[in-house]
């Protein structure tokens, strides 16, 4: 089947190799503590402040664990979103959009909660965790109805 | 809209996973059409039709509800 968006199967496990070394860093960094891993970077746009000392276009010293966590887990993830099932036809692709769809709701619902509800740092902590959130609903939205629409097929025939 | 994709498979001695490789679609996707879940392409339709040898108004009907 002809499909616009969609890498080939071939790179799927890539990307969950990717996505898991993300999350790993990821969570190690907002539940354990900074792994202090520290690179010469070159910000277009950066602050020199209070707490902030990454200057714009300038060289500077930065901690690059954050970074490289959200680097990965945004390149895993689309790789996992975007990449065909081994067995994609219209159906899937259909199942993949409705998927899609039931993500950007559910993310954009709870943002709207939160918009209301939480202030100060812990909405800073929200706005962290939603740069991701679109990408994880879907994956785990879309795997489970494929799998599901799978598990029917065991009753029928 | 209401299908005899499952009557019709009987017809020809096909088991689900057969068809499904027949017209190049995974076998989730035939279970589906049969449980009236999904509403195949025209493509697909054209396919099932050529495989079944009879017209796709044939093999789908529409619903009072379509």
């Amino acid at each position: 089947m002809k499909t616009k968006y969609l890498l080939n199967n071939k790179y799927k496990p890539l990307g969950w190799f990717l996505l898991t070394i993300g999350l790993l860093i990821g969570s190690y960094i907002l539940f354990i503590g900074d792994l202090n891993w520290t690179m010469r970077v070159f910000p277009l746009l950066g602050e020199e402040g209070f707490i902030s000392k990454t200057p714009s276009l300038e060289w500077s010293d930065n901690e690059i664990e954050d970074e490289l966590a959200s680097l990965l887990f945004i390149a895993g993830g689309l790789i996992v979103a975007f990449s065909k099932t081994a067995d994609e036809d219209e159906f899937i692709s259909k199942i993949r959009l409705e998927s899609l769809m039931w993500a950007t709701w559910v993310n954009y619902i709870i943002l709207f909660f939160a918009v209301l509800f939480v202030f100060d740092m812990p909405f800073f902590n929200v706005m962290i965790y939603n740069m991701f959130t679109v990408l994880l609903l879907f994956i785990l939205k879309f795997h489970y109805e494929v799998a599901k629409s799978k598990r029917t097929l065991v009753y029928e025939e | 809209m209401k299908n005899s994709i499952k009557v019709e498979r009987a017809i020809k001695g096909l088991t689900q996973a057969k068809l499904a490789e027949l017209i190049g679609v995974s076998r989730q996707t035939i279970n589906a059409m049969e449980l009236n879940k999904y509403v195949p392409s025209t493509v697909l339709a054209l396919k099932l039709s050529e495989i079944f040898e009879k017209p796709v108004n044939e093999i789908f009907q529409l619903d009072a509800d379509d």
